[in-house]
């Protein structure tokens, strides 16, 4: 089948006049013959498809950014089909294509590997894509017809289904046209799988599932256009005996693990609990006096009251701030960036601690005016200086839409193009900036003027919009700014609250409900898409309450389930059926260890007893521990930034490091003290546990801790040991053994 | 008529000395009261005051720019005056605010400090309260003074009750501290529940009785005796903005508030008024008072106005202290077809400084100081009878909520007037020098030294501005250089005797213009440095307004160098011709180099090429050749500088007196040792029934030895760290001549043309 177009009118177009010469012409061509009947082909319809199909378009071929390969360029995924017209057939004098002669065309040669070409043979000879194309250039390259139809979607069939473990499914692609017409482009469209650990996706349209149960979601691209398959992969197993909802976040999770078969753990201890929410809110580890005072609270509602008395601390402040001036890139740079730095920080922080309503927060830093110590959010726009980096800064992190692609091209799996791109610019095209005393600071002021950014490709301004919304009328005397944090807190606004609460969700779960957290789109859906919507809806029914979205991902049962899988949930990595446990950040760390060995780090110029999640800026991490633990440098919007994998480097620093033996050392530390101490070593092992891991020792732990403390000691001589040097070494090692278990390592 | 011309530029000019490469200090020394402690006290109190300094020798007074605060020395056991205490009082009536502190002292009179008078109760902190544990415990309605040190936070604790409101303010910046201050009220475990960091006022209402914590820091947490701060602590009224501690005024402040304008505002801004179809009516000329609240606040004021009128609006908010930037929108309401279109008319933005500034603020291709303001003073000129629409906000409002970010609206027709500011020259001495001191006017005998005079010119103010400077110090001059019809910058050359006698005054600059036929007179305020700053590129430096403008000259160091006109006299000389002054200078200190370059500067003569001084000459003739420099008849002041490296010694008459002081306790340590060895040799012979009277002598002897020979010690480690600071050091500064008057006639023919023509027709 050479034109897949089950209604196309055979229309006249202007390469037709050629047409005739060459249709004689071309009867010399030894290896090609068609019709006359044969019906005119699409560039866009029929040609660009096979380019996608075959990657010439892709990034990293002759779509890369401005230059092409070996120049040639074609427009990233085919976004740009005119453009790419004009390079396939008139670029250099048209010597891609030789309709006289359309197998002899550079074109088809190159492609089939026929003459040299540096991505090798991307088209069998013979296939039908290549006689699509050589008819193509035999037919005079038409483009299309200003009558010809448009492609407005495309539709796949199954769009949504559920699959076995271990189960295939062929996808169907319909094409179909502003006719009315439709097509079939299976074979051309393209596919890729979201969590490929559970699904592959291949060439033509077949999925395959893995053995992990849960929910995968396959893209599908066609010509510019994208479609997702949904699939839900049950486990099958029986999951009764639920614990009793807490909230609406259990309701849909339980839900969802119902559907799918996978049974939850059981809910955590009060210890894992009390360690496990403290580190994830205030990050840091419960005092022995908390842990003792949980483990004797006899009240039903205890763990929603240390929820609430932990957002309400300071510490809670100071550990979210170290994520957010993190995310808005508070970064030292020089020397003379300490006061914007510190200042925004704590801006951060204070704003927090106050508990100031998200889309106020988020507001007070776009629109922010006047000089850093005034207002420290106007530090932001120190280090992000340009309306594009601004706006691109602005659509990750808050609507989580990533948009750097449009700058140069249409966004490849989204909807976005350069005007949407230079729509939301056009916000940040009133910011007036004048010099400071300070080097390299400036004061920041809306400028009065009318809004609006000039589209870099059809070189004409365009007015402010939002993602997806209309173009504004923005007054010359009104900060277009403010429009903008206005139209973010909008209860429609798709991006805003759900990217948040994702944010938020992943920062408890490790996984969010999309991931990567940051990157909401419809080619990119949620594990479990009624959970984000609730939870979105909540934030924004709470008025955007910060605490608020903690407080009801922290109190629900499914926060609280047991780390420890069951029979069936091991394989769970995206339905939250069990706790899944994380290593603790390094800021974290640093203070965890700070806190069991009773020393304490000195960080420049703040106040002793800093604690490292209070760090301002990233200047700190010439720590050899914070920079180990992958502290970022805040550089990027993206959490990724933060390196939270495991590394041999790591276990080193943790074991041998003269940082960590210093702190086991530390006069007064805790070892120190204890070994001092007359209490029985029964106690102090207790009060070690408590500190460690918020419960006190098992009877097997008491046993191997209190015989490894009495065992005698001897120098590298063979000779005794002083007691009093033995037992403080004793306790050294217990310290240093139980910071090295995964159990302290983690929060789990 | 002979016209007058007194001009003289210093600023713009910028002296490279030859040698720059090599290390110098910049500016010779001047004194500097850098600390005061406490740094203020209630009306009617009398306080222990201790004070710090720099260049700081033989401080005999410290003085205040009001006459209701006095100081004497503490006295010692010893009876005399214990070094740098006195002990301060402040009489019941005294003003409340802020006064300058300032000490008298070898050099003469030093820089100033603020010190804060008020009705509360103070006291000075100085124990260590770095802990919540050891939180210091302060009353309700007190003030404590205390110094902030480095990484650290203080920690107070007070009582409090629920249903009361109280107000914590900690003053620093507005106080001349280097303290960025961030104040934290906790719960009496010390956990954070209001935070502010931007200099303002805590509002902290208390949801229970109880122990409170007050935590203070500073916000990069740096530390010293100059990062001091005032923290106030009071109970205040349920309703209205709490009260704040007074501030000195900034730079910009000198051109506000207009002369003749009442206190408070004739009228009240009224809310809602930020739609244009609710804007508040007003009638013209109007005097309204208003505030950027809430966040993003528009105010609308609509007016008629007819053909060809002229208003002059000026906005205050930024000179109020507020850190604002006003902005005003005049737009013309007009009719078509029924529909309300509207039409700008002015934008009215900031009001620049007369002298373009430093670019990036910290190295000086322009003055340190800027009289200019964030606020709006520009005209609205009426083309056509109609509704017009005035927007007042703020720039930087967009999202602050600060119901305190008040200003003040005066639209008013055409008052032509000036204000005017004055400051030390600071010029870039050299290439990237980024100096910047407070400099006080203290004077050496023989020394020059000129301020540089700005004018913010009101509502098309053009004219002349003569300046004046009165009420000196005996055998000290001065010599105002007018700003000139059109220009905003003069200058005033202040002189003192080689043979000027010690003395003390506080002197005035006026400034006087003819206006609409009136001569009109304004006082000109005097600016300064906070603190001297080595490198502004490491540290901003914090320029103010100061309350009074003492005058010194100190005959303790005579200026290293004087040049002068060879007689004191006005000089003649007729247009297109020559004229010689000889050029004559005592040198008293040695210079680096073969000469220094010097310049004419004043209108009229600054066509004048370089010459070269030769060092160690004792005059040099400049011809001023009037047919090149095209110099019309009239009356000229003009005077010579150019910048110079001397061998500077400090205090070079402390290594004799401290040489003397050595020699003198060396021989009371010989004496002492010599009775004590008399003494302990007695003992021994005494006899018995006198014995224990021996060895009690003998033991007063020994100690007495032992003091001596500690003063020995001392009087030597001083002599060394005198004879250390005396040692010649390059210093780079300005010299400038005496102003020298010049009266060009016109030619022969000119003159009787011009009697011919003023001689009555007959």
């Amino acid at each position: 089948m050479l034109s897949f177009l089950t209604s196309a009118k055979a229309s006249m177009h202007p390469s037709r006049f050629l047409l005739g010469t060459v249709s004689t012409l071309s009867l010399l061509a030894p290896n090609f013959v068609f019709s006359e009947e044969d019906e005119e082909l699409n560039f866009v319809h029929d040609v660009v498809p096979i380019l996608t199909k075959a990657h010439c378009n892709s990034g990293a071929c002759h779509a890369k950014a401005d230059v092409g390969q070996r120049g040639f360029r074609l427009s990233l995924l085919g976004f740009e089909p005119q453009e790419d017209y004009e390079h396939i057939v008139k670029e250099a004098k048209g010597r891609r294509v030789f309709p006289n002669a359309p197998e002899q065309s550079l074109f088809l040669l190159k492609a089939t590997n026929t003459v040299p070409h540096g991505g090798g043979n991307k088209l069998a000879r013979g296939s039908e894509e290549y006689k699509t194309l050589v008819k193509w250039i035999g037919q005079g390259m038409p483009y299309a017809d200003e009558s010809d139809p448009e492609l407005t979607a495309i539709e796949l069939e199954p769009s949504r289904m559920t699959m076995a473990k271990k189960a295939k499914q062929q996808l169907k692609v319909t094409a179909k046209y502003s006719d009315g017409s439709e097509r079939d482009v299976t074979e051309l469209a393209l596919y890729e799988a979201n969590d490929k650990a559970m699904a592959t996706a291949g060439e033509k349209g077949l999925v395959e599932t893995s053995d992990l149960p849960g929910n995968v979601a396959v893209m599908v691209r066609y010509s510019g256009k994208v479609s997702v398959f949904s699939v839900s992969i049950p486990l099958g197993a029986p999951v009764e005996n639920l614990p009793a909802t807490s909230n609406f976040v259990d309701e849909l999770v339980f839900q969802n693990l119902k559907e799918i078969g996978v049974p939850p753990s059981p809910v955590s201890d009060d210890a894992t609990f009390l360690r496990r929410v403290t580190l994830d809110i205030a990050g840091r580890l419960p005092t022995i006096e908390e842990a003792a005072a949980f483990a004797a609270d006899t009240n039903a509602d205890k763990r929603d009251r240390v929820i609430d008395a932990l957002l309400d601390s300071p510490d809670y402040a100071d550990y979210f701030a170290n994520k957010w001036a993190t995310l808005l890139k508070n970064r030292r740079e020089s020397k003379a960036d300490i006061t914007a730095n510190f200042a925004f920080h704590s801006w951060v922080r204070d704003s927090l601690l106050a508990n100031k309503p998200y889309d106020q927060f988020v507001r007070e830093i776009l629109a922010a005016t006047g000089t850093i110590v005034e207002n420290p959010p106007v530090a932001w726009y120190k280090r992000v200086k340009l309306p594009e980096q601004q706006l691109e800064d602005v659509a990750q992190l808050f609507l989580g839409v990533r948009m750097q692609c449009a700058q140069c091209h249409h966004h490849p799996f989204e909807r976005w193009s350069q005007g949407d791109y230079y729509s939301l610019a056009a916000f940040f095209s009133q910011v007036g900036r004048k010099p400071t005393a300070i080097a390299g600071e400036d004061l920041i002021f809306h400028k009065r003027g009318t809004a609006q950014y000039v589209n870099k490709k059809t070189e004409q301004p365009v007015k402010p919009a939002g993602l997806g919304g209309p173009s504004l009328e923005v007054a010359p005397d009104d900060d277009p700014r403010l429009q903008l944090a206005d139209w973010m807190a909008e209860e429609s606004n798709p991006f805003f609250a759900k990217v948040l609460v994702n944010r938020y969700w992943k920062h408890f779960f490790k996984k969010g409900l999309v991931e990567p957290e940051d990157d909401l789109r419809d080619t990119n859906p949620p594990t479990n898409p009624e959970l984000l919507d609730a939870l979105a809806k909540h934030f924004i029914e709470s008025d955007f309450d910060l605490k608020e979205a903690i407080r009801v991902i922290v109190s629900s049962k499914t926060y609280q389930l047991s780390a420890q899988p069951n029979e069936h949930n091991a394989v769970d990595h995206q339905n939250f059926s069990h706790f899944y446990p994380k290593r603790l950040q390094a800021e974290v760390l640093l203070d965890a260890v700070d806190c069991l060995t009773g020393a304490t780090t000195s960080f420049a110029d703040l106040p002793m007893g800093t604690r490292a999640v209070a760090l301002p800026d990233n200047s700190y991490n010439s720590s050899a521990f914070l920079k180990v633990f992958g502290r970022p440098d805040a550089a990027s919007v993206c959490e990724c930034e933060r390196v939270q994998s495991s590394s041999l480097a790591q276990s080193l620093h943790l074991m041998n490091s003269s940082e960590v033996k210093g702190k086991l050392a530390t006069a007064g530390g805790r070892a120190d003290r204890l070994a001092k101490s007359e209490e029985e070593d029964a106690k102090k092992i207790h009060e070690i546990y408590l500190a460690a891991f918020s419960r006190p020792p098992t009877g097997e732990e008491l046993s191997i801790a209190e015989s490894h403390i009495n065992i005698p000691r001897t120098d590298s001589a063979g000779k005794p040991i002083a007691p009093a040097t033995a037992k403080k070494m004793a306790y050294e090692d217990l310290l240093w053994a139980i910071m090295n278990t995964k159990e302290f390592l983690y929060n789990h | 008529m002979i016209r007058k011309f007194s001009y003289l530029i210093l600023a713009s000019a910028i002296l490279l000395v030859a040698n720059s490469a090599r290390a110098q200090l910049v500016g010779f020394p001047d004194p500097h009261l850098l600390t005061t402690m406490p740094m203020g006290a209630q009306q009617g109190a009398t306080v222990e005051v201790a004070i710090t300094g720099q260049h700081l020798e033989d401080v005999t007074q410290l003085i205040f720019s009001d006459p209701k605060i006095t100081a004497k020395p503490v006295i010692g056991e010893n009876g005399k005056p214990v070094e740098n205490k006195f002990v301060v009082s402040v009489s019941k009536d005294a003003p409340i605010g802020i006064h300058d502190a300032r000490v008298i002292s070898r050099l003469g009179v030093s820089s100033p400090r603020a010190f804060t008078v008020g009705t509360m109760k103070e006291i000075a902190c100085t124990e260590p309260r770095d802990s919540k544990e050891k939180a210091a415990a302060i009353s309700v309605n007190s003030i404590t003074n205390a110094v902030m040190p480095k990484r650290a936070i203080d920690h107070y604790s007070f009582p409090a009750q629920k249903g009361k409101r109280y107000a914590i303010e900690c003053a620093a910046v507005g106080i001349d501290s280097k303290l960025t201050p961030v104040v934290i009220v906790a719960d009496a475990e010390g956990r954070d529940l209001l935070v502010n960091r931007t200099g303002g006022v805590i509002d902290f209402q208390p949801d229970a009785d109880g122990t409170y914590m007050i935590k203070v820091n500073d916000l990069t947490y740096q530390g010293s005796d100059r990062h001091f701060y005032r923290l106030a602590l009071q109970e205040v009224s349920a309703d209205g903005l709490p009260p704040r501690h007074p501030s000195t005024a900034k730079v910009s402040a000198a051109s506000w508030p207009p002369p003749g304008l009442s206190e408070k505002a004739k009228s009240q801004e009224v809310e809602p008024n930020d739609e244009a179809d609710r804007a508040q009516k007003i009638t013209l000329p109007c005097d309204i008072a208003g505030s950027f609240y809430p966040a993003a606040d528009v105010d609308t004021f609509e007016f008629t106005a007819k053909k060809d009128e002229v208003w002059w609006v000026e906005v205050a908010s930024e000179r109020m202290g507020h850190a604002t930037d006003p902005f005003v929108l005049v737009q013309g309401v007009m009719e078509k077809d029924g529909k309300k279109t509207l039409v700008d008319v002015a934008e009215l933005y900031d009001i620049a400084s007369p002298l373009k500034v430093s670019s990036n603020g910290y190295s000086y291709d322009g003055p340190p100081y800027d009289i200019g303001s964030p606020d709006v003073l520009g005209k609205v000129e009426i083309k056509e009878d109609g509704v017009y629409r005035l927007q007042v906000r703020d720039l930087f409002g967009g999202t602050r909520n600060e119901p305190s970010n008040e200003y003040r609206l005066v639209v008013r027709k055409e008052q032509p007037d000036f204000a005017i500011a004055a400051w030390a020259v600071h010029m870039t001495l050299r290439n990237g020098d980024r100096a910047a001191f407070s400099k006080p006017l203290a004077l050496r005998t023989g020394d020059a030294t000129v301020l540089e005079v700005l004018a913010i010119r009101r509502d098309g103010f053009a004219g002349d501005i003569d300046l004046k400077m009165e009420d000196l110090p005996k055998g000290v001059q001065a010599t105002g250089l007018k700003i000139p019809a059109g220009k905003s910058v003069g200058h005033i050359v202040i002189t003192a005797d080689a043979n000027a006698k010690p003395d003390f005054a506080l002197a005035s600059i006026t400034g006087s213009a003819k206006i609409d036929g009136k001569m009109v007179t304004r006082p000109c305020r005097l600016a300064t440095m906070e603190w001297p700053v080595k490198d502004a590129k490491q540290e901003i430096p914090a320029p103010r307004l100061v309350n009074s403008m003492p005058v010194s000259v100190s005959d303790s160091e005579a200026a290293p160098l004087s040049f002068f006109a060879a007689e004191e006299k006005v000089w003649e000389v007729t247009e297109g011709e020559k004229l010689t002054i000889p050029l004559k200078a005592v040198w008293r200190e040695d210079f680096t180099g073969t000469s220094i370059k010097m310049k004419a500067h004043g209108v009229g003569f600054d066509r004048l090429a370089p010459f070269e001084f030769p060092l160690k000459a004792e005059s040099y003739d400049v011809e001023l050749d009037l047919a090149t420099l095209k110099t019309k008849p009239g009356e000229y002041d003009l005077a010579f500088y150019g910048g110079g490296v001397a061998k500077y010694r400090y205090n070079p008459k402390g290594v004799a007196r401290a040489t003397a002081a050595k020699t003198k306790a060396e021989s009371e340590a010989a004496a002492a040792a010599e009775s004590a060895k008399k003494l302990t040799a007695e003992v021994t012979k005494a006899a018995p029934e006198k014995k224990a009277e021996a060895e009690a002598a003998a033991k007063a002897a020994t100690e007495k030895q032992k003091l001596a020979d500690a003063a020995k010690a001392e009087a030597e480690k001083h002599l060394a760290a005198v004879t250390k600071e005396a040692a010649p050091k390059d210093r780079v500064d300005i010299l400038v001549s005496k102003p020298i008057r010049i009266v060009v006639k016109p030619k022969a023919e000119e003159a009787e043309k011009a009697v011919a023509q003023a001689a009555p027709k007959k």
